[in-house]
C-alpha cells in the first residue's frame, strides 16, 4: 500500500497503554493549592469571616432579649420593657443586615477572586504541559478538568460557599448561645449531633455510588442527544427519527429513575434530621423543666434555649444537605489540583539559539513504553531550505519521526539537532517561532477566521491575515464566508469543511513564518476537487523553509528535494524521485503500484502526468 | 402522533406542565403544604410547652408534651418525604417528556427553522428542559408557603386581631419590598453566568485544540487570550456580588424588623395580661418562622421567571415551523430521476436524469453547483426555494411522503457522522426488521468487504463488534469514511448519491472501493434496477461509471463515458487526473 490516510497517531496503536491519566492530588496538596490563592487576598478574606461572625452575632441577640422579655412578664414590669425589647431587636436587625449584605459581598468577592485564579492556574499549566506528556495523555481527561471540575467547583463556590460558611458561624454561635445560657441547657442541645451523625453515616456511602450512577445516565443521556443532533443529516438520510428517539427517550427515562432513586434515599436522610431536631428540643424543653423546677434557670432562659434551637434547623439542615457538593466539589478540586501540580520544567538551564534553520537527526531509535521497536537508528541531515519526503506503508514510524523532530516525543535513543543545538536545548519560546508543526488534527478555533489565522500572531493586521490566506489560496472561499475573514467559526460559529480546516492551518504557518517546517498529513483529503489546491497550498506554505514532509500519498513526495523510505523504522533509501524510480528498490516498487493503479482508471489514456 | 391541542408560546406549556401533572401535583401540594403547617405549628408547640409544662412544673404536662412533640414531628416528615418524592416525580417525568418532545421536534424529517446550531438545540433540550420543570417545584413551594402562613396568621389571629392583621400586612410588603431589588439581581446574576459560561466555553476549545496551538507555538497567546476572558468573568461575578448581598441583607433586616414589630406588640399586650407567656412565646416564634415561608415566595418568584424564560425558549423550538411541506404519495417502484430546468443556487437552468439501473459519475468545475444539486436530491430544499421539477418514477418529488422519497433516494452526507455504537450498529443502521440474522449478516460482511471496512473490524479484536465511542472521533478520517460507505450500501436504497465519498482514504484503497461499489449495486448479485449517483472527482470511481456528467456554470456541460471525456476534454482530464 502506498500510503496511509491515517490520522491517528501510527504509534498509537502499537501502544496500547500509552494513554495516561492526569494526576490527582492527595487532600493536602489540594488544599495547600486553595491557601496559596487564599493568601493572595488573604485581606479580604479575613474581613469576610470576621464581619460573617459579627453578622450572626447579631442574630444571636433577638431570642435572647425575647427570654428576657418572657421573664419580665412573669415579674410584672412595666410595659415599656416591651418598647426596650423591639428596640434592640430592631437595631439587631438592621446592624445584621448591613452586616450580611456586607458579609455575602465579600464573601463572594473572595470566592470568585480565588475561582478566577485556580482556574487561570489550572488551565495556564494545562497549556503548557510538556509536549512530550501532552502526547500519552486521554485528551479527555484534560478537558473535563479545564471544562467540568471547574465548573463544578465555580457553581459550589459560588452558590454553596458562603451559605455554608454563614451556616456554620450560626451552628456554632448558637451552640455557644445555650452554653452561655446553662451548660446543662447546651448539653441538651448537643443531644441532637449523635443523630444527626447518624443519619450522615447512613446517608453518604449510600448516596455517592447513587449520586455517581445518576452522573453516568445523565452522561450518557447526553450523549444520546448529542449524537442525534449533530448528526441529524445522517439521520434525516437514513430515516432513523423514530429509532434515534427511542434512545433518546429510553436514556432519559434512565436518568429519570435513577434521579427518583436518589431523592427516596435522601427523602429517608432527611427523616433522620427531622428526628434530630425532634430530639433535640424535646431534650432541651425536658431539661429547662427540671431547672426550672429547680430554680436554676428561669422560664425565659428556656424560652430563649428554645427558639435559639428552633433558629438552628435551617442551617443545620444547609450544612448536613451540602456534604454531597462539598464531596464532590472537593474531588474536582483535587483533580484541578492535579493539573497544576505537575512540575514545570521551565526553560532549559543553557537556552541555546539555532545557528540555522539545518535539521539533523542522530541515530534515533523508539519505541513507546514496552511496544515493540517503532524507530530504530534513524540518522537523516536536511540542509537549510531543503524539503524532505518521508514515505513509507503505515507503521513505518513516519508520524513518530516527525513528532520527534518538532519535538512533542522524546526520542528513546539518539537526539535531534536544530540548527547544531539539541532540541531539548532550544529555549522553549524560540523552539515554537523556529519549528513549526502543521498535524493531522485539524481544530477551528471559535472566533473569526482572522482570529484563527492569526493564532501565533496575534498583533497581525487583517492585511496580514489576507496575505497568508491567499498566499495558500485559500482567500477566495474566506470572501464567500458570510462576513469575509470576520466570519464567525468553529464551535459556535460556521462550519468549515475539512478542506477548509487543513487550508486555515497552512494559511497559520504562513503567518506565523517559522524557519523550519514539519508537515503532518496536510493535503491527504485528496481526489477531490479542493486536493490540488491543498497540495499546491503545502508547496506555497513550505516555500523558503526547511520542510519535513510526511508524504501520506505518494504525490506528496515527487516533488521534494529528497525522499527519504522509511521501512519497518529504518531508513530503508534515500533520493529523489527519479533517483529512486531508477533503482528499482522499494520506493520503485511503491510507485508502480500506485502509477498502475492510476493508469487502470485511466484506461492507457493518459501518460504519466506531471507532479503538482 | 401530534397532540391535537399543541401548545406554542411558553405560558401555554407552564400550564400544560401544571394540568398533565395534575395528579402527582396534588398529592404533592397537599403533603408539602401539610409540612409547611407543622412547621409553622412547632413555635406553638414551644408556646404551649412552655405555658402548660415547664411554667407550671406538671411532670403529666411535660411527658404529653413530649409525645405530642415526637407526633407532630412525625406527621411534619411523613407529609415532606411523601409529598415531595411525589413533586420530584411529577418534575422528572415534565423534564423527561419536554426533552423527548423537542428532540422529536429537532429530528423531525420535515426539518425545523429555527435557525440554531447543534450546541444551542442540546443546551434547550436539557438545561432548558430541567429548568422549565421546575415550576412543578415553584408553586407547589409557593402553595405550601402559603398554607404555612395561613396556619400561621389564623393562630395569630386568634392570640389578638392587630397581631394577626399586623403580620399578615407586614408579611405581603416584606415580600414586595424584597422583590424590588429582584430585576437587579437576575440581571447581573445572569450576565455573570454567560460570562462563566464563555470562559469554560474557551478553556474547552483551547484544549481541544492544544496541539494545533502546540504545532504553531501559540500557548502563550492563547493562556493570554484566556486570562483575559477569566478576568472579564471576574470582573462580571464581582459587579454581581454587591447586588446579591445586598438581597441577603435585605431580607434578613426585613425579618428582623418585622419580629421587632411583632415584639413590640406581643410583649406589651403579654406586660398588660392580655395574652399568656406561652402565647407571647408563640407570637414571637412565628414571626421568627413566617420569614422563612416568606422568603421561599420570594425565591418561588424568581424561580418562575427562570422557569419562564426557559418555557419560553422550548417553545421557539416547539412553535419553529417546518420548512418542508411532505406530499402524501407513496411513490412505485420506478426509480428513474428527473430534474428539468432547475434554478436553485449556483444551478442555472440544470436538465438530468439518472436512469434505473445507472452508475452516474458527476463531475462539477465549481463545487457549488454539485453542493446545490446534493441539496436537492436529499430534500433539504423546500418547493419555493428553487425553479424547475424535479421526478422520481415520473411524480413530481413534493408529492411523495419524504419517507417514501428519502428510502427511494439516500444521499449519504459528506461530512461523516457516525453514532455510539458498534461497528456493526452503525453498517447495520436500518437492518429490516423482519429480516433472517443470517441475511443481516451477509450484508454487512458484503457492505465491509465492498468498501474495504473489513479492515477496520479486523484492526481491532472485538472485529464488526468494536465499540464506536465520542461519534466515532477516536477513528481516522479514512475510517469513519469506509463505514459511512459501508453503511450506505448495507442501506440497498434504490438510488444511492455519494459525495465525494474517498477523500480521506489512499489510491489503492480508493481503486478497491470503487471495484466493491460497482459490484454491490451493480453486479450479478445486486437488486437489478439500482442506481448510483457519485459526485467525485477521483478517476478510480469515474472510471466505474457507466456515464458522467460534467457541469459547468450550473449546467450539464460535457457528457460520456470516463475515457471518451479524458481523450476529448481537456477540462475534464485536468479536473480529474493527478
Amino acid at each position: 500500500m502506498t500510503a496511509d490516510a491515517t490520522p491517528t497517531r501510527e504509534g498509537a496503536d502499537a501502544s496500547p497503554s500509552s494513554h495516561r491519566l492526569l494526576p490527582i492530588a492527595t487532600a493536602r496538596a489540594t488544599l495547600a493549592l486553595v491557601l496559596t490563592e487564599l493568601r493572595a487576598v488573604r485581606g479580604m478574606a479575613l474581613v469576610a469571616l470576621l464581619v460573617s461572625l459579627a453578622a450572626n452575632t447579631c442574630a444571636l441577640v433577638a431570642p435572647w432579649v425575647l427570654g428576657l422579655l418572657v421573664d419580665a412578664v412573669r415579674q410584672g414590669t412595666d410595659t415599656t420593657h416591651a418598647a426596650w425589647t423591639a428596640v434592640v431587636i430592631a437595631a439587631a436587625a438592621l446592624l445584621g443586615g448591613a452586616l450580611t449584605a456586607l458579609a455575602f459581598t465579600l464573601l463572594a468577592r473572595t470566592g470568585e477572586t480565588v475561582l478566577a485564579r485556580l482556574r487561570e492556574r489550572v488551565v495556564q499549566r494545562a497549556l503548557r504541559l510538556p509536549a512530550p506528556l501532552l502526547a500519552r495523555l486521554s485528551a479527555g481527561d484534560l478537558l473535563s478538568r479545564v471544562g467540568d471540575d471547574v465548573a463544578v467547583v465555580a457553581e459550589t463556590l459560588r452558590e454553596k460557599a458562603p451559605m455554608l460558611i454563614s451556616s456554620l458561624f450560626t451552628a456554632v454561635l448558637t451552640m455557644g448561645g445555650l452554653f452561655a445560657l446553662d451548660w446543662r441547657l447546651g448539653l441538651a442541645g448537643l443531644c441532637s449531633l449523635p443523630v444527626y451523625a447518624g443519619a450522615l453515616r447512613w446517608y453518604l456511602p449510600r448516596s455517592a455510588p447513587m449520586y455517581a450512577e445518576e452522573r453516568a445516565a445523565m452522561g450518557e443521556r447526553a450523549q444520546a442527544l448529542v449524537g442525534s443532533l449533530h448528526g441529524v443529516e445522517t439521520v434525516h438520510a437514513y430515516r432513523l427519527h423514530r429509532h434515534r428517539l427511542e434512545l433518546v427517550n429510553e436514556r432519559s427515562a434512565a436518568a429519570m429513575g435513577i434521579t427518583n432513586r436518589v431523592f427516596r434515599l435522601f427523602c429517608r436522610f432527611g427523616s433522620g434530621m427531622n428526628a434530630a431536631e425532634c430530639v433535640g428540643l424535646a431534650a432541651i424543653m425536658t431539661v429547662g423543666f427540671f431547672l426550672v423546677d429547680a430554680d436554676v434557670v428561669t422560664v425565659g432562659a428556656t424560652t430563649t434555649a428554645a427558639l435559639y434551637f428552633h433558629r438552628l434547623f435551617g442551617p443545620l439542615g444547609a450544612i448536613m444537605t451540602s456534604f454531597n457538593d462539598v464531596q464532590s466539589a472537593g474531588t474536582s478540586l483535587a483533580r484541578m489540583a492535579g493539573v497544576a501540580a505537575i512540575p514545570d520544567p521551565g526553560p532549559p538551564p543553557v537556552a541555546r539559539r539555532p545557528a540555522d534553520s539545518g535539521v539533523e537527526i542522530r541515530a534515533v531509535g523508539h519505541r513507546y513504553d514496552d511496544g515493540p521497536i517503532v524507530l530504530e537508528d534513524v540518522t537523516l541531515r536536511i540542509a537549510p531550505g531543503e524539503r524532505v519526503a518521508l514515505v513509507g506503508g503505515s507503521g513505518a514510524g513516519k508520524t513518530t519521526l516527525a513528532s520527534i523532530v518538532a519535538g512533542l516525543i522524546t526520542p528513546a535513543r539518539g537526539e535531534v539537532l536544530l540548527g547544531g543545538v539539541p532540541v531539548e536545548e532550544v529555549h522553549p519560546d524560540l523552539l515554537r517561532r523556529h519549528l513549526a508543526l502543521v498535524s493531522q488534527d485539524t481544530h477551528v478555533f471559535a472566533g473569526t477566521l482572522a482570529d484563527n489565522v492569526r493564532l501565533a500572531v496575534p498583533g497581525a493586521s487583517d492585511e496580514q491575515v489576507v496575505a497568508a490566506l491567499a498566499a495558500v489560496g485559500a482567500h477566495d472561499w474566506a470572501t464567500t464566508l458570510p462576513a469575509g475573514i470576520h466570519t464567525e467559526v468553529g464551535e459556535n460559529g460556521l462550519r468549515l469543511t475539512a478542506h477548509q480546516g487543513q487550508h486555515l492551518a497552512l494559511a497559520r504557518l504562513v503567518l506565523a513564518d517559522p524557519a523550519v517546517v514539519v508537515l503532518d498529513e496536510a493535503g491527504a483529503e485528496a481526489g477531490s476537487a479542493g486536493a490540488r489546491i491543498l497540495e499546491h497550498a503545502a508547496v506555497a506554505a513550505t516555500e523558503g523553509r526547511t520542510a519535513l514532509v510526511v508524504a501520506h500519498r505518494l504525490q506528496q513526495a515527487v516533488g521534494a528535494d529528497r525522499i527519504v523510505v522509511l521501512e519497518q523504522g529504518r531508513v530503508a533509501e534515500t533520493g529523489t524521485h527519479t533517483e529512486l524510480v531508477a533503482r528499482g528498490g522499494r520506493y520503485a516498487a511503491l510507485w508502480a503500484a500506485w502509477h498502475d493503479g492510476e493508469r487502470a482508471e485511466d484506461a492507457g489514456q493518459v501518460s504519466q502526468q506531471a507532479p503538482a | 402522533m401530534r397532540d391535537p391541542n399543541k401548545p406554542s408560546g411558553g405560558g401555554r406549556l407552564l400550564t400544560r406542565a401544571l394540568v398533565r401533572n395534575r395528579g402527582r401535583l396534588a398529592a404533592g401540594v397537599v403533603g408539602t403544604s401539610l409540612h409547611q403547617v407543622a412547621e409553622a405549628l412547632v413555635p406553638v408547640a414551644i408556646g404551649l410547652i412552655i405555658d402548660r409544662a415547664v411554667a407550671t412544673g406538671d411532670g403529666r404536662a411535660l411527658a404529653i408534651s413530649v409525645a405530642g412533640l415526637a407526633l407532630q414531628f412525625t406527621v411534619l416528615t411523613l407529609s415532606w418525604r411523601y409529598g415531595a418524592r411525589s413533586l420530584v416525580a411529577a418534575i422528572q417525568l415534565e423534564a423527561h417528556r419536554l426533552r423527548v418532545e423537542a428532540a422529536e421536534r429537532m429530528m423531525d424529517a420535515r426539518r425545523q427553522d429555527t435557525g440554531m446550531r447543534a450546541g444551542e438545540l442540546l443546551g434547550i433540550a436539557t438545561s432548558d428542559a430541567d429548568r422549565m420543570a421546575r415550576l412543578l417545584h415553584f408553586v407547589p413551594a409557593a402553595l405550601a408557603g402559603l398554607a404555612g402562613l395561613a396556619v400561621a396568621a389564623t393562630t395569630l389571629l386568634r392570640i389578638d386581631t392587630v397581631l394577626g392583621l399586623g403580620v399578615l400586612v407586614g408579611v405581603p410588603l416584606l415580600v414586595v419590598l424584597t422583590q424590588l431589588l429582584g430585576p437587579t439581581l437576575t440581571r447581573r446574576a445572569a450576565s455573570q453566568q454567560a460570562a462563566a459560561a464563555e470562559t469554560t466555553a474557551l478553556a474547552s476549545d483551547l484544549i481541544r485544540g492544544l496541539p494545533v496551538l502546540r504545532g504553531i507555538g501559540a500557548e502563550e497567546h492563547a493562556a493570554d487570550g484566556y486570562r483575559r476572558s477569566s478576568g472579564a468573568a471576574l470582573r462580571a461575578a464581582l459587579g454581581a456580588a454587591a447586588p446579591s448581598g445586598a438581597y441577603f441583607g435585605v431580607t434578613t433586616a426585613g425579618g428582623g424588623l418585622l419580629l421587632a414589630a411583632v415584639a413590640a406588640f406581643a410583649g406589651w399586650a403579654a406586660l398588660e395580661g392580655r395574652i399568656s407567656v406561652g402565647e407571647l412565646i408563640t407570637v414571637v416564634g412565628l414571626a421568627q418562622f413566617i420569614t422563612e415561608p416568606v422568603r421561599e415566595l420570594g425565591l418561588c418568584g424568581h424561580g418562575i421567571a427562570v422557569c419562564r424564560a426557559s418555557a419560553h425558549r422550548l417553545a421557539t423550538v416547539l412553535d419553529a415551523p417546518f420548512r418542508l411541506t411532505p406530499g402524501d404519495l407513496d411513490g412505485g417502484d420506478a426509480t428513474r430521476i428527473e430534474l428539468h430546468g432547475i434554478r436553485h443556487g449556483s444551478l442555472r437552468g440544470l436538465d438530468m436524469t439518472v436512469h434505473a439501473g445507472e452508475f452516474l459519475g458527476v463531475v462539477a468545475h465549481d463545487p457549488a453547483d454539485t453542493r446545490a444539486l446534493l441539496a436537492l436530491l436529499a430534500g433539504r430544499v423546500p418547493r419555493q426555494d428553487y425553479e424547475g421539477r424535479i421526478t422520481v418514477g415520473g411524480v413530481e418529488v413534493e408529492r411523495l411522503r419524504l419517507d417514501a422519497a428519502r428510502r427511494t433516494i439516500l444521499v449519504e452526507p459528506h461530512d461523516v457522522d457516525l453514532f455510539e455504537g458498534t461497528l456493526r450498529s452503525n453498517i447495520l443502521l436500518e437492518s429490516p426488521d423482519g429480516a433472517e440474522d443470517g441475511d443481516t449478516e451477509a450484508v454487512l460482511l458484503t457492505a465491509l468487504r465492498a468498501t474495504a471496512a473489513d479492515e477496520v473490524a479486523r484492526a481491532h479484536p472485538d472485529g464488526v463488534d468494536r465499540r464506536i465511542t465520542d461519534r466515532g472521533t477516536t477513528l481516522s478520517g479514512g475510517q469513519r469514511q469506509r463505514l459511512a460507505l459501508a453503511r450506505a450500501i448495507a442501506a440497498r436504497p434504490p438510488v444511492l448519491v455519494l459525495d465525494e465519498p474517498t477523500t480521506a482514504v489512499d489510491a489503492v484503497t480508493e481503486e478497491t472501493i470503487a471495484h466493491g461499489l460497482r459490484q454491490a449495486r451493480h453486479g450479478a448479485t445486486a437488486p437489478a434496477g439500482q442506481a448510483t449517483v457519485v459526485v467525485t472527482n477521483s478517476p478510480a470511481l469515474l472510471a466505474h461509471a457507466d456515464r458522467v456528467l460534467v457541469l459547468a456554470d450550473g449546467v450539464v456541460a460535457a457528457e460520456g463515458t470516463h475515457a471518451e471525456l479524458v481523450a476529448t476534454d481537456d477540462a475534464y482530464r485536468k479536473a480529474v487526473l493527478r
